[in-house]
């Protein structure tokens, strides 16, 4: 891997920027999120923003099961998001599909739409879940692993 | 001056390169005080680098309804208005680079194309928010520039010159006489928070409203020089307050004139981080109100001021 390469994925690492979508939760994961932004957690200590537009984000925290209203615009949404993108599933209801699973009018987790590269569990995932779930993502895109 | 340190001096020292290092580490400052005002840690030092190199290495989209040249050339075009102001800039000498007698109005004119420039790329985005965005910029535009033209040019009146280095030298002959600018610096630091579109003055960018406003559609490469661009405006908007109400230590040997010139631009970007903790956003029209029935008229106030001092000595 040369040199660019490896700054480039080290600046990947440092700085991922945030977007927020609700596919369908409670509100309850929403609420830990917003949480989890705050100066109480301050998240700024690992690079993370939240942003309010696809284009600039590089991980998506998406809560809730897909319901079968907001399955296309889920893959529109992960569709504007210009690579290289992460997806994590915050909350028992976005990994499972949690107390809704098997219902007729939600999928059953995000992955069952898109592709997901962390699961955060938790009814609601409190924000030192989310920022553990945070942080062992980004150690897996360390060089070499 | 030779055709090879012309050159240099653009390209590397005091011009491009050295303007972006400052430009970052200004907003490792700017990010770092105001997460310490809130009480919480803050971005590590690295942290303006790794956004910036993330956003090289990210995917370049645009949109297919966009105008593919204008929305390509209005970063590179913000970001090299910017770097030209600077070189019209004494930092640290008593001279700039290449000083001329009406630098101050070549300066403030460069100045305003980033912010054209963040006009034609949201409006050519042709994505709702961009364009709200857009006009929002170039609304406000007409608010915090007449107050900032008139507030720099308030100083020039005493020192009878149309050249920043002139103004420069001759306050820094009269000391005691810039205490006389002080209401000028106030309204220029206020007219520099509407320029850098920052808190209170951020409605062309309010994430809560329009999302991102002008830069709704910009992603990768055109957002990183767009972010680079605004960090180095920062400083060089700095650096010409500086320049213009702050002459001191301007006949120092270079190594300490450039720790005092450090110190100076510390000092107005921790004004600007101070302003930008204690407000909240304001909506575009009680912007606008603001800065023409008080900004406005204290820049006024300024220029009646000198006018008076300068028939006195």
């Amino acid at each position: 891997m040369n040199v660019a390469r490896r700054m480039v994925r080290w600046g990947q690492r440092k700085s991922p920027w945030i977007l927020h979508f609700n596919t369908g939760a409670c509100n309850a994961c929403d609420i830990e999120i917003i949480a989890t932004l705050t100066p109480r957690f301050d998240l700024e200590r690992f690079g993370v923003l939240l942003k309010g537009t696809p284009r600039h984000c590089d991980i998506m925290a998406c809560s809730g099961p897909v319901t079968r209203q907001i399955e296309s615009r889920l893959v529109r949404i992960y569709e504007q998001v210009p690579e290289p993108k992460l997806v994590v599933a915050v909350g028992s209801c976005a990994t499972s599909g949690g107390v809704f699973n098997g219902l007729y009018n939600v999928k059953s987790g995000i992955d069952q739409v898109i592709p997901v590269a962390a699961y955060i569990p938790g009814c609601p995932a409190s924000p030192q879940a989310i920022i553990d779930g945070f942080a062992k993502l980004l150690k897996t895109l360390e060089v070499g692993k | 001056m030779t055709v090879g340190t012309a050159v240099v001096n653009i390209l590397v020292f005091p011009g491009f390169l050295f303007l972006v290092a400052l430009g970052l580490a200004g907003e490792f400052v700017d990010r770092k005080l105001y997460a310490r005002f809130q009480n919480r840690q803050g971005p590590p030092w690295f942290q303006p680098v790794a956004d910036v190199l993330k956003l090289f290495g990210k995917e370049d989209v645009i949109p297919e309804e966009a105008d593919r040249t204008t929305f390509n050339l209005a970063p590179v075009f913000a970001l090299a208005a910017v770097v030209a102001a600077s070189l019209y800039i004494p930092l640290w000498s008593a001279t700039s680079l290449f000083p001329f007698d009406g630098d101050l109005i070549v300066v403030l004119y460069l100045l305003l194309i980033p912010t054209v420039c963040f006009f034609l790329g949201g409006w050519y985005s042709r994505s709702v928010f961009a364009t709200l965005g857009a006009v929002r910029a170039i609304t406000q535009v007409f608010a915090y520039e007449i107050p900032l033209f008139v507030a720099l040019l308030a100083p020039s009146l005493l020192a009878n010159s149309w050249s920043i280095s002139k103004i420069a030298a001759y306050y820094a002959a009269h000391p005691w006489l810039w205490l006389v600018n002080l209401i000028g610096f106030g309204v220029a630091l206020v007219s520099l928070l509407g320029k850098l579109e920052r808190v209170p003055f951020d409605t062309p960018e309010a994430e809560t409203e329009i999302v991102a406003g002008s830069f709704t559609e910009y992603s990768g490469r055109r957002l990183a020089f767009f972010r680079l661009a605004i960090n180095c405006e920062a400083i060089v908007g700095a650096s010409l307050i500086a320049a213009v109400f702050l002459p001191f230590g301007l006949g120092l040997a270079p190594w300490l004139g450039f720790l005092v010139y450090l110190g100076k631009v510390l000092l107005i970007l921790g004004i600007l981080a101070l302003l930008r903790t204690l407000f909240a956003r304001l909506r575009i029209d009680q912007m606008i109100d603001f800065c023409w029935k008080v900004v406005a008229p204290i820049a006024f106030l300024q220029v009646l001021i000198n006018l008076v001092v300068r028939e006195l000595i």
